[in-house]
């Protein structure tokens, strides 16, 4: 199997994802399409790093997981913050701010 | 190998130190510690700027993926300056919330900060993604610090959603840059964006789009009014200045450095995002009747000045626009520690609070008045020279219609800057108290008014140390 299929399904998440955070309604569901953008990421990575046959890519992969994990825990202590105070986790209530 | 002061990555380490310690004096510590952790944070950045100055140039680490060159100790300095000013105004803040987490406070401010001098010497791919999640994620934390807040949780969610986006967006772009160059080393992007390879035209592409997020560049801008409303002014004054630094050298060390001679091919992309966000900044700022989001949406449209200098892509551009970030620092850090003062006296961050301020504060009346003139660019302050710093150099690269542009829109930018101005000083308020000015804010201000003042009058040695820092980029 060529490098296509892999750039094929990482670009096809990609999109995916963007178009989840940029759809949903609920933050919960915009913080899934971002993190099947970040994982779009690692496939990418990954599969360069095969073809090219330098483990950097690999390296680089392990660095972009753990972001991920440290980026999503503190989306979710935001939300849960947001839902203590607001009462609600539609993205489409937040609008005291605006202008 | 030897230790010496000079060394590489020292002023990193010893700040995460720092940043570790404060973390254990706040355990430690019994009831309201927010002055002297604040003041323990002051002194040892005193120490961190000092080391940046007897680090030896030129010195690299790890197969020259961390480079401590001139642009680098210049970012760095600006950095630690940024964040001087920023804590002396914080330490006078009395929320509650300062003096019972302010360990949390310095802490976070001094991991982004970490990230940011990284930043400023990566000369790697990963190294620069790393460093610009250290440097991104506290800032979350910190626009949502007054968590019982209703808005600023709104504002931190906002942000961090167009934040991690960003992030994503820069990491796929990342991933296509190695894809193609086999090496994460920015010396590999010239010779491979030269072979014309679409992936690579494609990585670079959506690398500074993910950038432009993080500057606050035109159609990705939305998030900084909002995140400058709800968070604490102090901290705002910082997240205007020190973060937008860090993504410009994160640009410059990717499209200047790393592109090479292939760079001018990204002129016209840069000059079209610089014009609309000047227009777009300049435009919005009008209607606002909130200052702290009519500063953010100036702010927006300097982010787009920074960029005529950078659309350049000449010696002579990037170094304006560095000397442009210096200017910005001072006047943009100043006018937010005004907004500061008048808000803990006013409870108020409405354009309205500013209504006969010269007949209550005649100094602190004169001091906004100074660092908005800066802003929009009155001769003998800082902002002058530096838009027509910037101006100059676009000339020299043909560029005359986005010069043009940028010329038409600072009278608009004035015409703002001015409303604010005839609140304070044509317009009568039934108060005629005085509005007092906690004395360390009150020396935040003097700072930023000595550097306005003094870059105004001479600007000749920061022009100098711009060229020079930027001459070793070409």
């Amino acid at each position: 199997m060529g490098l296509q299929p892999f750039l094929v399904l990482s670009s096809a998440l990609f999109c995916i994802g963007l178009f989840g955070v940029i759809t949903r309604r609920n933050t919960i569901g915009i913080l899934l399409g971002i993190e099947l953008m970040l994982n779009s990421v690692n496939i990418n990575l990954v599969a360069f790093s095969r073809f090219n046959g330098s483990v950097a890519g690999m390296v680089f992969t392990v660095f972009t997981i753990s972001i991920t994990v440290a980026e999503m825990a503190l989306g979710l202590a935001i939300v849960i913050l947001l839902f203590r105070v607001r009462r609600t986790a539609m993205a489409d209530h937040l609008d005291l701010l605006k202008g | 190998m030897t230790f010496d002061l000079g060394m590489p990555l020292l002023a990193e380490v010893a700040l995460f130190a720092l940043a570790v310690l404060v973390l254990i004096v706040g355990l430690i510590t019994q009831g309201n510690a927010h002055q002297r952790i604040g003041w323990l944070t002051l002194i040892g950045l005193v120490g961190v700027l000092g080391l940046t100055f007897v680090a030896t140039e030129g010195a690299s680490l790890f197969s020259l993926s961390f480079v401590q060159d001139d642009f680098a100790l210049f970012a760095k300095r600006l950095f630690i300056v940024a964040t001087m000013v920023s804590l002396l105004g914080s330490l006078t803040l009395r929320h509650s919330t300062f003096a019972r987490r302010s360990a949390e406070y310095h802490f976070a401010i001094l991991s982004s900060l970490v990230g940011m001098m990284v930043l400023a010497s990566a000369r790697d791919l990963v190294l620069i993604f790393v460093a610009f999640e250290l440097m991104s994620i506290p800032l979350y934390v910190l626009t949502g610090f007054l968590k019982r807040d209703s808005t600023t949780s709104e504002a931190a969610l906002k942000f961090f959603l167009v934040g991690t986006v960003s992030s994503a967006v820069i990491a796929y772009g990342m991933s296509f840059i190695y894809g193609v160059t086999g090496s994460t080393a920015l010396e590999a992007i010239g010779p491979a964006l030269a072979d014309g390879s679409p992936l690579m035209v494609l990585g670079m592409t959506m690398l500074f789009a993910g950038l432009s997020f993080k500057i606050a560049a035109f159609p990705f801008h939305m998030w900084a009014p909002d995140a400058y409303e709800a968070a604490s002014t102090p901290f705002v004054a910082w997240l205007a200045v020190a973060p937008k630094a860090a993504g410009f050298v994160a640009i410059i060390r990717l499209y200047v450095e790393g592109a090479g001679s292939t760079s001018l091919m990204w002129m016209p992309m840069v000059a079209a995002i610089a014009g609309m966000t000047i227009v777009t900044g300049n435009l919005m700022a009008i209607p606002q009747s909130n200052i702290k989001r009519l500063l953010a949406y100036s702010g927006i449209a300097h982010i787009g000045y920074m960029l005529i200098g950078l659309a350049a892509f000449s010696s002579s551009g990037v170094a304006m626009m560095l000397f442009y970030l210096v200017a910005y620092l001072f006047g943009n850090m100043g006018a937010f520690m005004v907004v500061e003062a008048v808000a803990q006296s006013e409870s108020s961050d409405g354009i309205d609070a500013y209504k006969g301020l010269a007949q209550r504060s005649p100094l602190l009346a004169l001091a906004m008045l100074i660092f908005l003139l800066s802003l929009g660019g009155i001769p003998f302050v800082a902002g002058f020279w530096a838009k027509l710093y910037v101006f100059w150099a676009a000339i020299e690269r043909g560029l005359y219609g986005l010069v043009f542009l940028g010329a038409v829109l600072t009278v608009v930018a004035l015409y703002y800057y001015l409303l604010v101005a005839r609140r304070m000083y044509i317009e009568t308020s039934d108060r005629t108290d005085p509005i007092p000015v906690p004395g360390l804010l009150g020396l935040a201000i003097v700072i930023c008014l000595i550097g306005v003042i003094g870059i105004g009058v001479y600007p000749g040695p920061w022009v100098d140390m711009a060229l020079r820092v930027a001459s070793t980029l070409f």
